[in-house]
């Protein structure tokens, strides 16, 4: 290092979130006594433009060549700081950035004195690390201009068509025969009351003529290699069973029968199947999971169906993550589901009513309904403590934000279909919070549903009627809108409104090493800055994958999927941190311990050179390839390895630095 | 003024516009970005805290305010305001007036010193009236751009602002400017209004004192808010029980506001919980019809807020009368309890529904039953007008909180990006690189 460090510190208020408990002017006081400060300042929100220009001044007035700043987390604010850096001229990576407001503030709210300790322990360790920083380039790598979007449901079938709309490749990938999505078992959709066949229809049928998009359907992501602009991807897929000769052959002749999942088990289907008439791709597929093995005889012959599993190879700079979510099912005596016959989910209520159209009543197995009863927030909403929790041992405490709009967007073709019959709505909060939802709540108090209020700690409950009784099945419930009185109400038919869970994905989590939430669903950077984006860079979230939300939001959230996608890769190229382990030639002398411990692909390996007619062999690093982690630096015998940016010098200097005492901290100033 | 073209045009340098300027920016278009107040930011620069991170709002807006200033292929137009949009063959042309700042903006440095000389105080509409500014000032500390403007309808053309101006920037003659944008695709992000605190007579009219807005309490909870703490309009005393009126300009046959307003339930939650931290000894009621706490991590939010004490009382609010100290006092029907009562507090907060910001004539739109922006096919293309490359983002197009404005402003950005990719075929190939 040439120039002598000097050295500007900022301590930010954060808004207050960090003053509130931190003394900022005292941790700005005493670290202006540090050796090499030239400049040690408080701002209330450095982020701002004005606390920016203030950096960038200090740089080109005071001649500052290193800064170090004391904030919000890393994670949100250390990007924005190192532009401000590199716009007043500074190499972006003479800059150190302290979380003071996670690891500090926050933490320690009750107790100020503490807090402000601390808080100049960190910014010492800071500036003992700043004073070591070196200048550092970013990597700079070749992006392929290609996406993988993973689910061809509605979010994922317009993450594609957007992507591809502005001249990226894109390949579209679906685990079942056919796109579409949960989408595709709706009948009617709020706030338009479109069919929404119809809407995806129009969808897939750009998408499918696009020619920037090449969709794979039967297929599923095995292999996850590389990295943001290079990421390495294994397909598998099964193959149809079928061809456009044999298809209608074949399956007139299937006898095999299973439940339709796609009507929810209401009805059966063949194992050689199309989901509904209309569906993308037309041909008929085989259900290789439930096919049973046996011969189907056509034209006098007898055929086994085999499938053949093919696997492709590819390159994607950026993935999409598209992958829907699960609509959740009761558990076996849940409000009755599955011990009572006349008890039915949402979705299965919105299928029976889609494959009986035009029908003068409603009927359930055969018997006239005349009572129904819809109860909200099944599986949504859940409380520690009160409900069972589900496998995994957590309750859905989260609100699935669609079914209170589906649930009286149900009501309202109940009612306009069937005039007469009696319609009670159970709920605990009725949110029809978007844009022309509030009007099916509205028409269905004027048109006679009788809505009742039930507190979560005492839900709903559903027996068998006595038998001889007017009606099967018997609902008890409190009522809070009438003063808690407790009601038994006869019905014949109880809808379920469920919520929506988190696909089981464990696979494909792991494979591209993203994050759930609380809620297991996945999980964005953050809510504001990042809200798509995973925190795996090239890795964006589209839909439901990442918590519940309707077709209109789903659709939003795929289209800014696509807007992060194209500004990553529009240009070809991505820039990676410099974060990455480095070799020094002079004390490396080829143990291959750090290749040993290296867990990464193609990251560090051995290679032999010639030096003045001697073979050494020495250990190179792939910068591209390698993460940071510092798994070769802890074993190498001889020191010869670093991090870049995190040098083994430059932590011994802020252990130091922390580890001293307070006093000392003031005298050594 | 030289005219700008452009490939697209935001309208609303709020945080949905912001973002969706940044978006298109990003993917390489040229973008302008028109607003017609002096400093972007929008509203969400005049709040506190924002649910459900509790993030300081200052750290989520400035930097966006920040990119937005330094971006290379954004262009900023402030204290602007759209006249006309004429459609041309490939695009618009679209007239906008430059008000006057009666200050230089190519000269001024935002040092403020026309600010301390100034010597008339008018109420702040930043701190929506509750604090002062000068009449020659920086909009506020974190304004972009950090360039002054001289309320010229207060100003006594005293001159001490121009005397004490290092640039000679202050120009009491300057006129309105009229110039012109021609862009291929345009995006409104024009925002929502308060609906107003006078709106309801039940409710005092906007009469009672301590009964106030919910962005007059933002400002209270702000660290740069006027007092820096929380104290009663009224007569200046430190609030120890506050009521929150839910639905007080939403679901509401008798304003003709009858849809949700999306965001009142949180944002009362939120203030609750911060005015729990400002003030521990404080009790906050919120009085609801339904709790609609639907988005990613707010039905966990609402049942801290419970946790933490505050109380949830259901029932419409009749009517809100003050008594002889102008204390609030509230009537209302608890649907759970099966009685009326009346309840007296220390400050009333009205959770204030959203009504739609900017009239949409000059965009040549017309409005839905709901005022807002009609959206064609909300199910198929939520981002798109009935006008070919006119795209609609945020609170112009309904009542949505910042989480769903912002993603709705990405997907503005990307519905337009197509948009002009099929009107002009600018390439993606001739792009600058991506920054990870």
């Amino acid at each position: 290092m040439s120039e002598k460090p000097k050295i500007a510190v900022y301590t930010c208020y954060c808004g207050g979130n960090i003053s509130h408990t931190v003394k900022c002017e005292q941790v700005a006081k005493l670290l202006a006594e540090q050796p090499d400060v030239v400049v040690s300042r408080t701002n209330m929100s450095l982020c701002s433009d004005a606390g920016q220009s203030q950096i960038e001044e200090d740089i080109r007035e005071l001649g500052v060549n290193r800064v170090v700043i004391g904030a919000c987390a890393p994670s949100l604010h250390e990007q924005t700081f190192r532009k401000t850096v590199i716009r007043a001229g500074l190499n972006p990576y003479l800059y150190h950035h302290i979380g003071l407001r996670e690891q500090d503030s926050w933490v320690h709210t009750c107790d100020a004195d503490g807090a402000t300790c601390k808080a100049v322990r960190l910014m010492a360790a800071g500036v003992a690390k700043a004073r070591l920083l070196d200048p550092l380039e970013p990597i700079q790598l070749e992006a392929e201009k290609r996406a993988l979007v993973i689910g061809g449901g509605v979010a994922g079938l317009r993450a594609a068509l957007d992507i591809a709309d502005q001249g990226l490749k894109v390949v579209l990938v679906e685990k079942t025969p056919f796109l579409g999505g949960r989408m595709a078992q709706l009948d009617t959709v709020f706030p338009t009351g479109e069919e929404a066949h119809i809407l995806l229809a129009d969808l897939i049928d750009k998408v499918v003529n696009h020619d920037k998009i090449t969709i794979f359907t039967q297929t599923e992501v095995t292999k996850v290699s590389g990295y943001v602009g290079n990421y390495g991807i294994q397909l598998t897929q099964h193959s149809r069973g079928v061809s456009a000769e044999n298809a209608k052959a074949l399956q007139d002749a299937c006898q095999q029968m299973v439940a339709d999942e796609f009507n929810y088990g209401l009805t059966e289907r063949k194992v050689i199947y199309q989901p509904y008439h209309g569906c993308y791709p037309p041909l008929p597929a085989v259900d290789w999971e439930h096919y049973n093995g046996e011969p189907i005889n056509i034209n006098g012959k007898s055929e086994i169906l085999k499938d053949e599993i093919q696997q492709f190879e590819l390159s994607a700079g950026a993935v999409v993550v598209a992958t829907g979510f699960d609509p959740y099912v009761p558990r076996e005596g849940e409000y009755g589901y599955s011990e009572l016959p006349q008890v039915v989910t949402l979705p299965q209520l919105i299928r029976h009513m889609a494959l009986n159209p035009g029908a003068k009543s409603l009927e359930w197995q055969g018997h006239k309904v005349r009572d129904i009863v819809l109860i909200h927030c099944v599986g949504s909403r859940e409380i520690e403590g009160i409900d069972e929790p589900q496998e995994d041992g957590q309750v859905n405490n989260y609100c699935s934000r669609v079914c209170c709009t589906a649930t009286l967007h149900m009501i309202e073709e109940l009612r306009e279909n069937f005039p007469k019959l009696n319609i009670y709505d159970l709920y605990q909060d009725i949110r029809t919070y978007g844009r022309g939802h509030e009007d099916y709540y509205i028409n269905a108090l004027d048109n006679g549903t009788r809505f009742v209020r039930y507190h979560g700690e005492e839900k709903p409950k559903v027996f068998a009627a006595p038998k001889g009784d007017t009606h099967p099945v018997l609902v008890h419930v409190t009522d809070a809108l009438t003063y808690n009185q407790e009601l038994e109400i006869p019905v014949d038919l109880v809808v379920l409104a469920t919520g929506m869970q988190p696909r089981q994905i464990d696979d494909l989590v792991k494979m591209l090493k993203v994050s759930r939430g609380n809620d297991r669903f996945l999980l964005e950077v953050h809510p504001k800055l990042r809200p798509v984006e995973t925190a795996v860079n090239g890795v964006i979230l589209a839909g439901t994958a990442q918590g519940p939300m309707n077709i209109q939001e789903s659709i939003s959230a795929a289209s800014a999927a696509a807007a992060k996608v194209i500004s990553l890769l529009g240009s070809g190229q991505v820039e990676l941190q410099p974060f990455v382990a480095a070799v020094d030639p002079e004390k490396c002398n080829g143990t291959g311990a750090c290749v040993e411990a290296c867990e990464y692909e193609d990251a560090i390996a051995l290679e032999t050179f010639v030096e003045d007619g001697k073979e050494v062999t020495r250990a190179v690093v792939t910068p591209a390839n390698c993460t940071g982690c510092g798994a070769c630096v802890a074993v190498c015998p001889n020191r010869a390895i670093d991090v870049q940016g995190w040098t083994l010098a430059q932590y011994e200097a802020m252990v130091d630095a922390i580890a001293m005492d307070i006093v000392d901290l003031v005298e050594a100033g | 003024m030289n005219n700008v073209k452009v490939d697209a045009l935001v309208i609303g340098g709020g945080i949905a516009g912001m973002q969706a300027a940044l978006d298109l920016g990003d993917q390489g278009y040229q973008v302008a970005l028109v607003e017609k107040e002096p400093s972007i930011g929008g509203k969400m620069i005049t709040l506190s805290k924002v649910f459900p991170t509790l993030d300081c709002c200052s750290c989520i807006t400035t930097p966006k305010m920040s990119a937005v200033a330094h971006h290379p292929n954004i262009q900023m137009f402030t204290y602007c305001e759209v006249e006309s949009v004429d459609q041309q063959e490939n695009g618009f042309d679209v007239s906008v007036l430059q008000k006057p700042r009666y200050v230089n903006a190519d000269t001024c440095t935002g040092c403020r010193l026309c600010e301390y000389a100034c010597p008339i105080t008018v109420p702040s509409s930043f701190d929506r009236g509750l604090g002062s500014y000068r009449t020659a000032r920086v909009p506020f500390s974190t304004a972009v751009p950090q360039i002054a403007v001289l309320d010229i309808e207060n100003c006594i053309l005293c001159g001490k602002c121009e005397k004490v101006c290092p640039v000679g920037a202050i120009d009491f003659t300057q006129q309105p400017e009229t110039f012109s944008i021609d862009t291929t695709s345009i995006v409104l992000a024009t925002g929502f209004e308060l609906t107003d605190l006078d709106a309801k007579n039940e409710y005092g009219a906007g009469e009672l004192p301590n009964v106030i807005d919910p962005l007059m309490m933002e400002r209270f909870l702000a660290p740069t808010g006027p007092y820096g703490r929380v104290l009663r309009p009224g007569d200046g005393m430190e609030p120890m029980t506050i009521a929150y009126v839910q639905c007080a300009g939403s679901r509401d046959e008798t304003l003709g506001i009858e849809y949700c307003s999306r965001t009142c339930c949180m944002y009362a939650i939120k203030q609750s919980m911060l005015i729990s931290g400002a003030l521990p000894l404080a009790e906050v009621t919120i009085y609801y019809m339904d709790i609609r706490t639907f988005g990613k991590g707010y039905e966990q939010f609402y049942q801290n807020a419970k946790a933490m004490g505050v109380e949830f009382v259901r029932g419409k609010v009749a009517k809100i009368t003050e008594d002889e100290n102008h204390n609030p006092v509230v009537r209302v029907e608890r649907t759970e309890e099966g009685d009326v009562v009346e309840r007296t507090f220390d400050l009333v907060v009205l959770s204030l529904g959203m009504v739609a910001g900017d009239p949409l004539s000059k965009f040549g739109l017309t409005p839905a039953e709901d005022g807002y922006i009609k959206i064609p096919s909300v199910n198929a293309s939520p981002c798109e007008t009935r006008r070919p490359g006119i795209f609609v983002t945020g609170t112009a197009g309904g009542p949505m909180d910042i989480v769903d404005s912002i993603v709705t402003a990405s997907a503005a950005a990307s519905a337009a990006s197509a948009y002009i990719r099929s009107k002009t075929q600018v390439g993606i190939e001739e792009r600058e690189v991506a920054h990870v």
